[in-house]
């Protein structure tokens, strides 16, 4: 009797004990913080972002969350602030996660605000003559080239456009050695996409025996491009350059279109990978061929892609990056052992940012991802042509 | 903390863009140039601190007047036309500054890097305050000093014979020129006030951001800036200050967290707030600090207690 009673108290005290153990590390969490653009014109690729990041945590949670220092667990929390891809409430948005316990901001959207945001963070770690502000920033979406040089406490997982741009001209050289001019269209007024054309595309295309007999430029905000493919027209080009986002692609596509010019070779923006550009123009793209850093090529990725598509967003190049931002957030926090209690924040933060200066791989989509000793990285991508109602792979430059 | 002084920074300089445009509302005229004085105003300032190594007062205190001359020289053809000519007029203004900075590359060397306008680029690393040690509450304090002595200033000139002047051409243009007062002279005198208070606050704006681009200077900022002071009334400066708390304050930051509904309230609860205070937050007349601070009530107990004797 006494020892079934000994049995019966020992099997209650241990399962109380597992209980209380579960319950401590269901209420321990971290919080990682997300920020962009998630209204406006350019809404999209917040909303995006911030389904993949929230996609992304979930699986982590699920998992059992991140282990911190003392062993225990702590799930992720998140939330994403809407910046309106404005500077001055970027800024905001990045004081006030700041000021909260949060430990990392995965963000922004727009290059014109990350510029700005990247600003204000002190350039340099441990300069004890700058003030900027120390915190993490690990960017998702953001692409314009080189912006992770104006402060050590920013880190990109953005692809490099530079090497994507050389490879597809390089191919394109390769497989169309008959094709001697190109034509570049671009919007002006957007950072990303100018930059694009003027220092990559551009460089790229005659790096590789292009001669570029023409540019058009457009605004964001515009809807006639009549003008600007007549003069596209007269230069007869046999290859056709358009860094635009999906909104202008598609007008300039209609309009290119509607006066049958029809180029042997059709290269958009990175950015344009996206469903937006196949439900804005499904016809008239056809045949687009642009580099991604990703598509649903093998088991992890066509899961990721439905785990995002589950909490209402798309994956394309710049939400893969925030899901890969998360993962690679969650091996940085274990790896760095933080404490994860409100008195260290400011010192998990500096260990994840430490954390995120020593990486020199990292796991992606699609393949590993190479770490640069400025912030950025390099990542595997793909070709992809928009073929019916989908991008399809239409080279692999690995292969 | 550092983010509730970062969100008086802002409000700040949005106080400086709108004082800008109230200065010029007084004569009656409505003018979309403020963004472009603002864009004059950051470029400058941005310049003199990132390009040449001046201190920021006498770099913010240079744009301003910069901004103040090519202001004055705006006024003269600009001011011949009225209403929404002159809206016209000073909207093809601001396009014009825009896309000058839009196309405005020059560059120098600063330790061992190039700084300056970079066309589309944009103007990065204009870093003073963080380099030279200023804390985010210093820079908080800093601006709030301008404002306070800038709105000082207005409220000094708004009860001397220089605002009579200002008010009465812009109630009545031609009962003003009977008495003798130059149109002309009054109305490029407010436009190059406003272009000073104007480029001073892009000149703070430039270094509270640290990267500037012709983007930010677009119409948008300059139907912001008009609609602050009439928002907030012309009856005194203060009513500029209110309408700034109320849109970038409530409107803006106050409404983050109702995400994609916060483009559509905000339009929307522009137009109810003009719809009940039709003459702006603080109406057409200036609120009387005596009544506010308990003076004329003290005064007149001390009227009657006398006549009571």
């Amino acid at each position: 009797m006494k020892l079934k009673a000994f049995i019966k108290a020992g099997l209650l005290s241990a399962s109380t004990l597992a209980m209380a153990t579960a319950a401590a590390a269901q209420d321990k969490a971290v919080r990682i913080v997300g920020s962009g653009a998630s209204s406006g014109v350019v809404g999209i690729f917040g909303q995006n972002s911030s389904a993949a990041m929230a996609a992304a945590f979930d699986k982590i949670n699920e998992e059992g969350g991140v282990k911190l220092a003392d062993g225990s667990k702590a799930m992720i929390e998140t939330e994403y602030y809407d910046d309106r891809c404005n500077a001055e409430e970027g800024i905001s948005v990045l004081r006030r996660i700041a000021s909260t316990d949060a430990l990392v901001a995965i963000g922004p959207t727009c290059s014109n605000v990350a510029e700005p945001l990247f600003g204000i963070l002190q350039a340099q770690v441990d300069d004890a003559g700058d003030t900027g502000l120390q915190f993490p920033v690990f960017t998702d979406v953001a692409i314009k080239g080189g912006l992770a040089g104006i402060s050590e406490w920013v880190f990109r997982n953005t692809p490099s456009e530079a090497k994507m741009y050389d490879d597809l001209f390089a191919w394109i050289r390769a497989e169309h050695p008959d094709l001697k001019t190109i034509y570049g269209g671009v919007e002006e007024d957007f950072a990303h996409s100018r930059f694009t054309w003027y220092e990559v595309m551009k460089k790229a295309a005659e790096k590789h025996g292009f001669e570029v007999v023409g540019e058009a430029q457009w605004l964001l905000s515009d809807t006639n491009f009549s003008n600007q493919a007549r003069a596209m027209r007269r230069a007869e080009p046999d290859v056709v350059a358009i860094s635009a986002h999906p909104f202008t692609t598609c007008g300039m596509l209609r309009e290119m279109s509607r006066q049958k010019i029809k180029p042997k070779v059709l290269v958009g923006l990175t950015s344009s990978s996206s469903l937006e550009t196949l439900s804005g123009c499904p016809d008239e793209a056809q045949g687009l061929t642009i580099p991604t850093s990703f598509a649903p090529v093998n088991d992890n990725s066509k899961a990721a892609a439905e785990a995002v598509v589950a909490k209402g967003g798309q994956m394309d190049l710049h939400s893969a990056s925030a899901w890969e931002n998360a993962m690679i957030l969650k091996e940085v926090i274990e790896a760095a052992e933080i404490e994860g209690t409100p008195a260290s924040v400011e010192e998990d933060r500096r260990k994840i940012r430490d954390g995120l200066a020593a990486l020199t791989e990292a796991d992606g989509l699609l393949g590993v991802n190479v770490r640069q000793p400025d912030g950025e990285a390099v990542k595997p991508f793909v070709f992809v042509h928009a073929q019916g109602k989908g991008w399809e792979v239409l080279h692999d430059p690995k292969s | 903390m550092d983010f509730y002084f970062g969100l008086l920074q802002i409000f700040g300089v949005h106080t400086l863009l709108g004082l800008s445009a109230y200065v010029v509302l007084l004569t009656g005229q409505v003018t979309m140039a403020q963004a472009g004085f603002y864009a004059i105003g950051a470029y400058s300032a941005g310049a003199a601190t990132a390009m040449f190594g001046l201190h920021i007062l006498p770099a913010v205190i240079l744009a301003g007047l910069v901004t103040a001359g090519i202001a004055c020289i705006v006024g003269f053809p600009a001011l011949r036309v009225k209403g929404l000519m002159l809206v016209v007029a000073t909207l093809a203004f601001g396009e014009m500054v825009r896309l000058f900075f839009f196309n405005l590359t020059w560059q120098v060397e600063r330790g061992g890097e190039m700084v300056g306008p970079n066309g589309a680029e944009g103007f990065r690393a204009i870093r003073y305050f963080p380099e030279n040690g200023w804390e985010v509450w210093h820079v908080t304090v800093f601006i709030w000093i301008v404002v306070a002595v800038i709105m000082a200033a207005l409220w000094w000139m708004d009860h001397s014979r220089a605002g009579a002047v200002l008010r009465a051409v812009g109630h009545d243009e031609t009962a003003a020129q009977s008495v003798g007062l130059n149109l002309t002279a009054v109305k490029v005198g407010a436009m190059t006030l406003g272009g000073f208070i104007a480029g001073v606050g892009g000149g703070i704006y430039a270094h509270t951001v640290t990267h500037i681009e012709h983007g930010v200077f677009g119409v948008l900022l300059a139907t912001f800036a008009i609609a602050y002071p009439i928002l907030g009334g012309l009856g005194s400066v203060f009513g500029t200050v209110i309408a700034v708390l109320f849109i970038q304050g409530f409107l803006i930051e106050g409404l983050r967290f109702v995400g994609d509904w916060r483009s559509l309230l905000f339009g929307a609860l522009i137009v109810v707030a003009m719809n009940l205070r039709p003459h702006g937050l603080l109406g057409e007349h200036a609120p009387n600090l005596r009544r506010i601070f308990g003076r004329e009530k003290t005064e007149r107990e001390a009227l009657n207690t006398k006549e009571a004797k």
